[in-house]
Order: structure tokens, then C-alpha cells, then sequence
């Protein structure tokens, strides 16, 4: 390409049409750019199969969770719609507010979901406008109008297109201006009223529903118009208002005077808090081990981070989840092994040798290789099919590995959910981030949480352990139907534990003990009242006696003693509590002991970070400020990050001496300054070299280019510093 | 100022090399020095330590509950305060590896005038291009290197019989109030009253640091990372004073040289040459290449229905075409302008629905163009790249345009790939934007010089100080009538003659017609006001309306532009 091409003086904007022509649509190549280049590698289909996958899941979660509360708004309309016809107060429009938060991005999901909901169940007729397209009293109605007259082709025409059709026969099409709240009313009189023929009948009287999702973007003389003009046609039309509110429901106070506002018959809906559905998203899709992708600790926190502290959207975190996992597939064929646990096996056996010699060059693959003889050692090396065979069985534990693991940070969660402080986090996915990251069992935080156990009554030990059997139950459902809960202990002392350290058959002991120590603590129950009710007797006893003060010592000596006797929930308690250490110190490992962790956590977070943060100001000032970093030249060396050389790139010598400067900054002696280290020698300051003066320029035109200064009205050839 | 107080009872560490250069000296008076900075080298680290310690008063304020609930309100913005006030800290967005936000952010030490010769001192001073001849600048550093009190006298006594013996042949004599000259300070140090003295140690000092920060042992490097050095400065102090200082005074504090004192004042475009050097111009084409591995992850992001934005100092574009021309050749794409200077969202749009999908006109409303470009997308099964140089451009700056181009990029079968280089370009986007866009960044640093971006941005700063004014006017004044010229000169040398005048009102409608009708130039006044239009419309002069309802005429350029103007009519 020449470079002159997109370089115009009354031009900016070049079309380059590379062989485009409207008309030859007939072939229909699928995206041959992205074909040629990646759909034949495994790890691209693997890539494409996964996260299709987690998008089905992600689907599934928006219509469970938004479910309630959108059935909760379609029973409002639809109650308003039937009690229209009873004559209520004049010109009041029935109004559902629903408030959304802040997280704006995600709310796009969330109307959608609203908007089929009302469609299946209520009315084809919606309208949905954003601020964007309303910005007038005028434009609104429009769009509006033409949203309900145009209906659901507007807004996914793949539904319901019979009864499209049926309209559009009735209505000649009308242009978008000809839309007022008149041509409404004459449509809806033809269309809804005056046809009482055939299957009609059923469609008369729907309600007419605005939607307008981000209210408070708008102008709110636009919508104090709007809803004058609705609660006009509220008697002919039934007209049901959607706002969605992102603050709260003041914010609809503040916008509407009471002339307004009392024409508003008014119902809040709340919806869930970001946080809380990024939960949900997380525990239920990424934290488990059905999923094939997990993220290492970091990354974790990082995501996380970036959700709690940035921008609060669900919808930005799910892109950020799928860009490391676009990272984490990206040109990497052994990656084609982290998919679900039944396709290992024909996932290993499509690696190639070149592959396998990859996975051979693991880290975490070298503890495992030294644990080994030296005849496995060459073997694992040398043969092809045997090592094949490893990596399957390895791969078949580290699934197990995955499984134990996340039921047991649940396990963990359950345990720990209730305790005062919440030293480990409030959701699992804080523990999550805090077992990814080292061994939690050897950290002092759990130490103190097992201590709290220690300290828990009797009641609500019994609760939690109700509760944990009941994860234990759900977890081990999802990979096995369940059987019966009343096969008894075999084993009845936690030392002898079974072999099974990780997988199904730890779950499954966790079971079997913790049923065994609910049984053990409910029925210690009677006998540490009774141990209880013989002191207290013993003490009656004592009082009785009136003493002096040896007595009395004595007696206080004995009750010293006396509670250092443990009752028997006591010792039952911490018999379970070390117990409890014991089983997840075993099944907390963090996942980077795991051999071959590699493929299935995401750990490179620096490299990630770059591309999902981003840090564009930093760099410039590293490449100004250090040029040394990214030109990797011998010349620039500085001794210190102020200090300047001749040798620097104009835009950086210049950037380092106005950092020198105050708020304004004098051309000229900027200009001398250049121009003493780039040219010493030279003396006379009237007649600058031109070259070194129009190298001047244009590194200031380029730092003026970067936002660093602008030039200033206040003093000839002066210019304002923009930062400090 | 106190700061610097504190500091003239503590030496500074000596510098080694300082004594060698300066061979030239009394002996009695290197003795002294070098006994005297001996002794007490031993006080040094009490200096640092002092310098470290945080302000009381900052600690202080910062503890108010007033100001933790405003810390708390605030978390999200401000990471240091996050990690003080917070219950939930971000663990991984920040790392050791960031950039400093107080090095770019920073309230440096509060600047005053010397500071921009310091900087070009200390650096002339390490130049191993510096001959021998030049050396004064350096002896000047050396001298005044230790800073006990009576030690001064002799030093200022010195440097003043320097300066005196030197400022015949000073470059820097004749600029009385220029900040870029020492001449003064030190002159005026002579009468040795206790403010100057201060100031002119606190300099010293400042370039006791900056020079002694040479040594190695006082370089603090904090950490390497492949070839990558960066030491961190450790003497920052928070002081939000220095804020206020800086922007208390309305009076600017600069010196008042203008460039009408360079001679060749007026670069033609022409001459204008990007100097390179040859080591940097070899990197730079080694960085450049080494971004080319990164085409097929773009193409595999873009794919993913990710849009991916370049950032880093240096033009973007060579990078970008580059891309284009080995991986979209086969696709359409547009190329946008952001710098061009009369771009128009408008523009895009049209491009995209007349030149490229083929229909007659642009709907009127934005929302429908969008619904068009989709859905006519999607039935062609076409993929459209957008290049966006420079997003952040002047006419894509308004939320209007930034819109837009969200909507656009968050359309399945459109990609796009934008660069930006202001450092407050991410403050386009807000969250709704941002989640529209799904920008992957990169880092793409190229150190090549920003030739076009620059070339049509209108008005810069150093551009000659006026060439681009001076040309347009010579252009304009070259197709004028000879009368008509002749009447621009009249105005002309009338608002020279006058420009000493404090507040000059212009040459008044009835002067100026009997001026021209003295000279022939014209023959009535309606003639004239035809001419005066003519100017107005171009700008040339201004129209000044006076209290009793006469018009007054002004030329709106600089006198000393003006004079240039007439030199070279003369030639």
C-alpha cells in the first residue's frame, strides 16, 4: 500500500474496498480472515468450543436470576392491564420503576431478558428508546410511536412474524416523522379496537409498553413532556411506563414536580446488587469443577479487582474472563487438554510428538519427573505412548484434584460463612482467591477460623455440619446420582483415613465422617447438660457451707479445675475441629503443586493485565522520561531518571526540561535550554543553528500533540503546562 | 524554603571529581573546601533522613475523620488512599511494575526560575563533548559545591569575579530578567542579605544533588527487569503546598524574552528536517519490527469481537499500515483521520453507507444509520475494519462522535483498531462507552516522529512564532490591488509608528481616507470601504468601534511581526 494514500488535505476519512461489491453477496464465505488463519488449529476449536459453553451457562444464569424480579414486573403490567377497564383516576399512567445500579453495561442483558418476558406473556407491543435517540420531546415520541407501530421487527425481527405481518397488511408503513401520538392512537383504533374479526379478539387491548432504560441520562423537561402527553392519551390508550433508574428512586423525585409526578402511579422494583450477581456468575460458572478453564489466584484477584474497584459491570468481567481465556488457548495445542474431563483421553491421543514435547517442558511437570525411578524417567522421555498414557492418568487426577478442591472450598465456605469478623471473606470467591494463592491451611487467618469453630455452641455446630453435608450431598450429585445417606460409619476414628486423598472418594469419606461426627454431637448433647447440672450441684452444695477464705480459694481452685474438664461436645468439638484441619489440609492444596496445572489455570496475569487495564500515561511518561526501556539503545543511558543527555530523542529532552518549569513556560529559554545540550559549542543565542530550532519545534508541536502543554494567551511565546 | 534552611546548616558530600577539573584555583581555597566537606560527610546521612520524613502538618490533616470519610468516598480513584482507608484492597491491580503515579503525577520541589538552567548545567557539565574552553559552566558547579556559612563569602567573592571577568563574552549577558540567567542572582548575592543567600544555596544545593546523584552509591536501584533500570527517587515528600504555591500567583514568573530575539525566527516548512540519530533510528527500526509479531494476535482478538487500541509515544501509523497491508488486504476497510482537521462523524458514516454499502443517502437519525450499517452488514456476511488514527483527535473529542464510534465498533461485523496519543485520551470514555468498545491496549512505542498528526494541527505552539501568520498575510496581501496594497501599508506602517502606545485604538476611518486620498490610492470613500471590506473579510484588520461611534482600524498581528512584514514587502 502506498503511504501517500490516506494522507489528503480535504480528506479523513478512505475507503479501502478490497474487492467489496455489494452485489456478489451470493457467495458465502465465513469469515475468511479469521478461517485461513485459525480454524484449523485444535486450539482455536477447543478455544471455540469452551467458551460457547460457558456462554450457554452464562444465558442460563441471567434468566434464573433476573427471573424473579422480571415476573414480578410482568405480573404488575398485567394487573394494571386488567383493572384499566375499572376507571381509575383520570390521566394516571401505572409506572414500574426498577431500580438497576450503576453498572450500566450490564443492563442491557437485563431489558432484553424483560423485554421477551413481556413479549411471551403480555403484549407485542414495546418500545424501548435510549437517551441517545431522545434527545428532543420530538424525536422521543417518534421513536416511540414507531417502535409500537413497527413492533417486535424492530426489535429482533426473528419472532412472532405472523403477527407482524398482519399488522403491517392493516397500516400502510408510515414514515418515521408522520409518528405522533395521534397517528398512535388512529393505529391502535384500527388495529386493536375496531377489529373485532377472527383471532383478533384475542390480540384486543393489549397494553402499549415504554421502556426507557437509562432515565436519568435524559433531559428532564423531555420526559416531564413525555409523560404530560402520555397521561393525555392514558384514558384511550393503555400506555404502562419502564424506567430504569440506576441511582435511586430520588433521582425520579428530583426530575419531576409534582404536576408531573402525580400523574405517575408508581411501583419500585429493585434489582440484584452487581456484586452480588458477579458472585452468582462467578461460584456457579467459573468456580466449579464441571468448568474446563480456571484462572489461577492472581488473575483472579486481578478480575476481581477490576470489577470492584473499576467499573462494577458483570458484562465487563465476563469479556475480561474471555480475553485470558483467548490468552490462555492462544497458539498453544497442548492447550487443546484443558477441555471437559471426557474428552481428555482423545485430546491426548491427537497431540502430536512435537506437542508432547512441549507438555514435557512444564514446570510443573519436574517434581513429578524426579519423584520417578530412572527407568520411568527415560521412559516418560523416549516413548511417546507411555508418556501419553501419564499424562491421561495425570490429567484424570488433577480433574479430581479440581473436584475435591472447589467442594471443599464450599465445605470451607459453610463452615466459615457465619463466623464473627469474616477473617476469610464473605463468598467463596474471596476464599477462592485466598486457597489459590499459597496453602490457606498454613496461614494464620485459618488457624484463627478453626479456633472460632472451636468456640461454637452446640446448636450451631450441628446447623453448619447440616449444612456442609448438604454441599457435600449437591456436589457429589452433580457427578453421581446419590445413594442412600444411611449407609453407617464403617470406620469410626478419624485417624484412620481412607487412601483416597483427592477426587469422588474424598468427598465421599468427608461425607460419611461428617454425618458420623453429627450423630456423635447430637447425642452429646444429654450428657454434657447432665456433666453441667452435677457441677452445678456440687456448687449449691459448696455455697451451702458458709466458709472463710481458705474455703473459698479452695472452692474457686476446684472450679478451675473443674472446667478444665472438657465435657464430652467438647472434646467431641475438637476432636471434629482437627479434624476438619486434617481434611483440608489435604484437599486445599493450592492448585500450582498440582503436575500439569499449567494447562488448565491461567496464571499469566502481567501479560494479561497490559491488554485488560492498560496503562497508556504510563508508558508515555516511561518512554519520555527513559527512552532507554523500550529502544534498548547504548547511547541513552541515564544515571538518574532526571537527568538529561544530548544523545536523548528530541521529544524526550524536551519533555525532561519542562518538567523543570512552572506553570508557564518561555519558548525562548526553553529553546536556549535545548539548545546548550544539544549543541554546547554553540555561543551566539540570536542565531540559533535552524536545524536545532526546528528540531525544537517540533518536539514541543509533538509534546503539544501528547497533551502536555497547550500554548498560552497570556504571554507572547509562553506555554501553560498541563500537568503539575 | 524551609526545607532549604534546614539544609544550609548540613554540608553536601563531596565531590571527587569537581576538584580535579578545577586546576585553576588558589590552593588555600580547594584546602579549605575539601577539609571542610571531609568533616563533615559524616552529617550526610542525617541529611537524607531529614528530607524523608513526612511534613507533621500532612500527617496530621490526614487523620481528621473529615477527610477518611472523603478518602472513603473517594477509593476508587485514588489507589494510595485506597490502600490506607479501605477494608477490601486491590491486590493485583497494582504491582511493583507500574509506573509511578507520583513520578508522573508528582508535586516536584516548587519550581523556581533556575530550575531549566540547572537541569542544562548539570548535563553540559557531564557532556564528554565539552571542550576544555567551555568548561566555566562546570567550575561554577564546582565551586560552589560545599555551603558552610563562612565559607561562602570566599566562594560568592569568587564566583563573582567569574561572572564579572566572564560576562563580556557570556552568551548569557544581555538578558537582565531572563530566568536562564545566573548573572543576577549572583550579583545581587554579592550584598549577601540573608533571603538571596538562601536562595542561592537552595540552588547550589539543588545542583549538589542532581550532581552528586551521579555517584553511584547514591543511586538507589530499586529493581532490574530485563536490561530495564529504573531507579527510583526516594526523596519525595507529599507536600500539597507546593500546589497552591504554583497556582496562588496570577503573575507568571517567567522571563519576558520572546523568540522576535532569534534572528532566523521564521523556519520554512521546507527545512524543517527530523533529526534522528543513527543509533536511534537502528532501535527504532528494530522496536517497529518487533511489533509485527503481534499482527496475528490483533487479527485473533479482532476476531473474538474484541477492538484493539495502540497506544505509546511515537506515530502509530507505519505500524498500522503496515497491518493493513499484510492482513486486510482482502477485507474492506476504512481509514480515518482522527487528526484531520475538518473531520466529521458524518464523514465515517457516509463512507461506510454510501461509498461502501451502496445506498443513495445517510438516514437522518443516528440510531437508524447504525440499525443499516448492522443489518447490511450482516446480509453481505462482510467483515468492515474501522482504522481510526487517532481516536482521540480534535473533531472526534466531543461524547457525541465517541458514541458513535462505541456503537459502531460494538456491531458484530465491525472491527476496530484505534491508536491515541494524549495522555487524557482515556477520559473519552465513560463506563457504558468503554463496555460498547472492549479495547484490548497495547503498547505500541515507536519513537517515530508524529509527521503527519502534527503537520495539519493548526496553530502550534512553537511553530516559528508567528511564520504561519506572517506567511498566510504575505499570501493574501500578494493578490491585492496595488492600491489595495498600498492602503494595507498606510494601516501597517500607522500601527508601527504608534506601537509604543500603550493602548493604541487603531487608525481611525477619517485619517485613513485622507491619508489615501493624499496618495491617489483612492478617490472616494465608498471606494475605500469597499477595500476595507475585502480586508475584513480576510481577516486583515479588525474594526475597533470608538465611544463617539467612528471606526477605528487595527491590524490583529504583533508589531514585531508587522515590521518583518514590511521588511520584506521592501525587499
Amino acid at each position: 500500500m502506498d503511504k501517500d494514500e490516506t494522507v489528503s488535505v480535504s480528506k479523513g476519512v478512505f475507503l479501502f474496498k478490497n474487492g467489496f461489491k455489494k452485489s456478489l453477496k451470493a457467495k458465502h464465505k465465513n469469515k475468511a480472515w479469521v478461517q485461513s488463519r485459525f480454524r484449523r488449529q485444535p486450539w482455536y476449536d477447543c478455544f471455540q468450543q469452551n467458551w460457547n459453553l460457558f456462554e450457554v451457562h452464562i444465558k442460563e444464569l441471567h434468566h434464573q436470576t433476573y427471573s424473579t424480579l422480571l415476573n414480578d414486573i410482568v405480573n404488575y403490567i398485567e394487573f394494571h392491564h386488567m383493572n384499566n377497564d375499572l376507571g381509575s383516576i383520570e390521566g394516571v399512567i401505572p409506572t414500574a420503576t426498577l431500580i438497576t445500579g450503576v453498572n450500566q453495561p450490564d443492563h442491557v442483558s437485563q431489558f432484553n431478558a424483560l423485554i421477551n418476558i413481556i413479549r411471551e406473556n403480555v403484549t407485542p407491543h414495546i418500545a424501548m428508546t435510549n437517551s441517545q435517540d431522545g434527545s428532543t420531546i420530538k424525536l422521543l415520541v417518534e421513536n416511540v410511536v414507531w417502535q409500537l407501530i413497527h413492533g417486535q421487527g424492530m426489535l429482533d425481527n426473528s419472532e412472532n412474524e405472523n403477527f407482524d405481518e398482519s399488522m403491517e397488511y392493516k397500516v400502510p408503513k408510515l414514515k418515521k416523522n408522520q409518528c405522533t401520538m395521534k397517528s398512535l392512537y388512529n393505529w391502535y383504533q384500527n388495529a386493536c379496537v375496531n377489529s373485532p374479526s377472527k383471532k383478533k379478539k384475542v390480540n384486543t387491548k393489549r397494553p402499549l409498553i415504554i421502556i426507557i432504560p437509562d432515565f436519568e441520562s435524559f433531559h428532564c423537561n423531555v420526559l416531564q413532556d413525555f409523560v404530560m402527553i402520555v397521561s393525555s392519551y392514558i384514558a384511550k390508550l393503555p400506555i404502562v411506563l419502564v424506567f430504569g433508574v440506576a441511582t435511586s428512586v430520588s433521582a425520579l423525585h428530583k426530575s419531576f414536580p409534582y404536576h408531573v409526578s402525580s400523574k405517575l402511579l408508581m411501583k419500585v422494583f429493585h434489582s440484584h446488587s452487581s456484586p452480588v450477581y458477579m458472585n452468582q456468575v462467578l461460584e456457579n460458572i467459573f468456580l466449579t469443577h464441571t468448568s474446563p478453564f480456571h484462572l489461577s489466584g492472581k488473575a483472579f484477584e486481578l478480575l476481581t479487582d477490576v470489577f470492584l474497584f473499576y467499573d462494577f459491570s458483570v458484562a465487563g468481567l465476563l469479556q475480561s474472563i474471555k480475553y485470558c481465556m483467548m490468552d490462555h488457548y492462544y497458539g498453544d495445542n497442548i492447550k487443546t487438554l484443558c477441555c471437559a474431563r471426557q474428552d481428555i483421553d482423545g485430546a491426548v491421543s491427537a497431540l502430536s510428538s512435537h506437542d508432547l514435547e512441549s507438555v514435557r517442558q512444564l514446570l510443573s511437570f519436574r517434581p513429578y519427573l524426579e519423584k520417578q525411578s530412572c527407568k520411568i524417567k527415560i521412559k516418560l522421555f523416549e516413548d511417546d505412548d507411555f508418556f501419553r498414557e501419564t499424562l491421561c492418568k495425570k490429567m484424570q487426577e488433577i480433574h479430581d484434584y479440581l473436584f475435591s478442591f472447589y467442594s471443599c472450598i464450599r465445605l470451607l465456605f459453610v463452615f466459615i460463612k457465619d463466623l464473627p469478623k469474616n477473617i476469610l471473606g464473605k463468598s467463596v470467591r474471596e476464599i477462592y482467591s485466598k486457597c489459590a494463592v499459597e496453602n490457606i491451611t498454613s496461614t494464620q487467618v485459618f488457624r484463627e477460623c478453626m479456633q472460632l469453630i472451636n468456640f461454637q455452641s452446640q446448636y450451631k455446630l450441628v446447623d453448619s455440619i447440616k449444612d456442609a453435608l448438604k454441599s457435600v450431598n449437591t456436589s457429589l450429585q452433580i457427578t453421581s446420582p446419590i445413594k442412600s445417606l444411611r449407609s453407617t460409619p464403617v470406620k469410626n476414628n478419624q485417624n484412620d483415613m481412607s487412601i483416597n486423598t483427592i477426587g469422588e472418594s474424598l468427598m465421599k469419606t468427608i461425607r460419611i465422617h461428617l454425618m458420623m461426627f453429627l450423630r456423635q454431637i447430637e447425642s452429646a448433647n444429654n450428657q454434657t447438660t447432665l456433666l453441667t447440672d452435677g457441677d452445678e450441684n456440687v456448687d449449691i452444695k459448696l455455697e451451702a457451707v458458709p466458709g472463710d477464705r481458705y474455703k473459698l480459694k479452695e472452692k474457686l481452685l476446684r472450679a478451675t479445675r473443674v472446667e478444665r474438664v472438657q465435657s464430652e461436645y467438647e472434646m467431641i468439638r475438637s476432636r471434629f475441629v482437627s479434624y476438619l484441619e486434617e481434611m483440608f489440609a489435604k484437599a486445599l492444596q493450592p492448585p500450582h503443586t498440582q503436575t500439569f496445572h499449567e494447562i488448565l489455570f491461567f496464571s499469566d496475569v502481567s501479560n494479561v493485565k497490559k491488554q485488560i487495564v492498560g496503562s497508556p500515561r504510563g508508558a508515555i511518561h516511561t518512554a519520555l522520561s527513559n527512552p532507554v526501556y523500550y529502544l534498548q539503545c547504548k547511547c541513552c543511558i541515564l544515571p538518574s531518571p532526571e537527568s538529561v543527555s544530548d544523545t536523548l530523542p528530541d521529544v524526550s529532552l524536551t519533555y525532561k526540561l519542562h518538567r523543570e518549569c512552572g506553570k508557564h513556560i518561555n519558548l525562548y529559554d526553553w529553546l536556549q535550554a535545548f539548545a546548550a545540550i544539544v549543541n554546547p559549542t554553540e555561543d551566539d543565542q540570536a542565531h540559533q543553528d535552524p536545524i536545532v530550532q526546528s528540531r525544537f519545534s517540533r518536539a514541543v508541536a509533538e509534546l503539544q500533540f501528547l497533551g502536555f502543554i497547550k500554548s498560552s494567551k497570556r504571554k507572547t511565546d509562553h506555554v501553560m503546562r498541563l500537568t503539575w | 524554603m524551609i526545607l532549604s534552611q534546614n539544609l544550609n546548616l548540613k554540608s553536601i558530600p563531596y565531590k571527587p571529581g569537581g576538584e580535579a577539573l578545577d586546576t585553576s584555583q588558589p590552593p588555600m581555597v580547594t584546602n579549605l573546601l575539601g577539609n571542610k566537606s571531609r568533616q563533615n560527610s559524616s552529617v550526610t546521612p542525617k541529611r537524607s533522613t531529614r528530607i524523608r520524613s513526612k511534613p507533621k502538618k500532612y500527617g496530621d490533616m490526614e487523620l481528621t475523620p473529615t477527610k477518611r470519610r472523603s478518602l472513603i468516598e473517594y477509593e476508587s480513584s485514588e489507589e494510595e488512599d485506597v490502600k490506607r482507608s479501605c477494608p477490601e484492597k486491590p491486590t493485583a491491580l497494582f504491582c511493583s511494575d507500574d509506573v509511578d503515579g507520583q513520578d508522573i503525577f508528582k508535586f516536584k520541589s516548587r519550581h523556581t526560575k533556575n530550575d531549566l538552567q540547572n537541569i542544562v548545567k548539570a548535563a553540559v557539565s557531564n557532556s564528554p563533548l565539552m571542550t576544555p574552553s567551555k568548561s566555566r559552566t562546570s567550575r561554577l558547579l564546582s565551586t560552589t559545591e560545599a555551603t558552610p556559612r563562612h565559607v561562602t563569602d570566599i566562594i560568592k567573592k569568587r564566583i563573582k569575579r567569574e561572572v564579572q571577568s566572564e560576562s563580556s563574552e557570556s552568551d548569557f549577558s544581555d538578558g537582565s530578567s531572563s530566568d536562564f540567567v545566573p548573572d543576577k542572582s549572583y550579583d545581587e548575592s554579592d550584598s549577601s542579605s540573608a533571603p538571596e543567600t538562601a536562595e542561592e544555596e537552595e540552588e547550589s544545593n539543588e545542583e549538589n544533588e542532581k550532581s552528586s546523584s551521579h555517584s553511584p552509591q547514591k543511586v538507589q536501584i530499586v529493581k532490574r527487569k530485563d536490561n530495564r533500570t529504573r531507579p527510583k527517587d526516594s526523596e519525595y515528600v507529599v507536600t500539597p503546598d507546593n500546589y497552591f504555591l504554583m497556582h496562588s500567583s496570577k503573575k507568571i514568573t517567567t522571563s519576558d524574552h520572546t523568540l522576535a530575539r532569534l534572528k532566523n525566527m521564521n523556519l520554512n516548512d521546507e527545512n524543517e528536517t527530523i533529526y534522528i540519530s543513527k543509533e536511534h533510528e537502528h532501535k527504532i527500526a528494530d522496536l517497529v519490527q518487533s511489533y509485527e509479531h503481534l499482527f496475528d494476535r490483533w487479527l485473533y482478538v479482532l476476531s473474538e469481537n474484541f477492538n484493539v487500541i495502540l497506544y505509546g509515544v511515537g506515530s502509530k501509523r507505519g505500524v498500522l499500515q503496515q497491518f493493513q497491508a499484510k492482513n486486510l488486504n482482502d477485507q474492506p476497510c476504512i481509514v480515518i483521520n482522527g487528526f484531520f482537521p475538518s473531520l466529521t462523524i458524518r464523514s465515517i458514516l457516509e463512507t461506510i453507507v454510501i461509498d461502501l454499502l451502496e445506498n443513495s443517502r445517510v438516514p437522518s437519525n443516528i440510531g437508524d444509520t447504525i440499525d443499516l450499517i448492522d443489518s447490511q452488514l450482516l446480509e453481505n456476511n462482510v467483515d468492515l475494519f474501522l482504522i481510526v488514527h487517532n481516536i482521540d483527535g480534535d473533531m472526534l473529542r466531543n461524547s457525541k462522535s465517541q458514541a458513535i464510534l462505541a456503537s459502531l465498533a460494538q456491531l458484530k461485523n465491525v472491527h476496530m483498531i484505534a491508536t491515541i496519543d494524549h495522555i487524557n485520551a482515556p477520559l473519552l470514555w465513560d463506563c457504558g462507552k468503554l463496555s460498547k468498545l472492549r479495547w484490548t491496549w497495547w503498547d505500541v512505542t515507536t519513537f517515530e516522529p508524529y509527521a503527519q498528526e502534527t503537520a495539519q494541527a493548526a496553530g502550534s505552539a512553537a511553530r516559528g512564532g508567528g511564520a504561519l501568520q506572517l506567511a498566510s498575510l504575505a499570501a493574501v496581501h500578494r493578490s491585492l490591488t496595488a492600491n489595495a496594497r498600498g492602503i494595507y501599508n498606510l494601516i501597517v506602517r500607522h500601527q508601527l509608528h504608534h506601537h509604543k502606545q500603550q493602548n493604541y485604538q487603531g487608525l481611525p476611518f477619517k485619517d485613513l481616507y485622507s491619508k489615501c486620498r493624499e496618495q491617489f490610492l483612492v478617490s472616494s470613500d465608498l471606494a475605500l470601504r469597499a477595500q476595507l471590506t475585502e480586508f475584513l473579510d480576510h481577516k486583515l484588520v479588525k474594526i475597533k468601534r470608538t465611544y463617539d461611534g467612528g471606526e477605528n482600524y487595527i491590524i490583529p498581528i504583533d508589531s514585531s511581526l508587522l515590521q518583518q512584514f514590511l521588511e520584506e514587502q521592501d525587499n
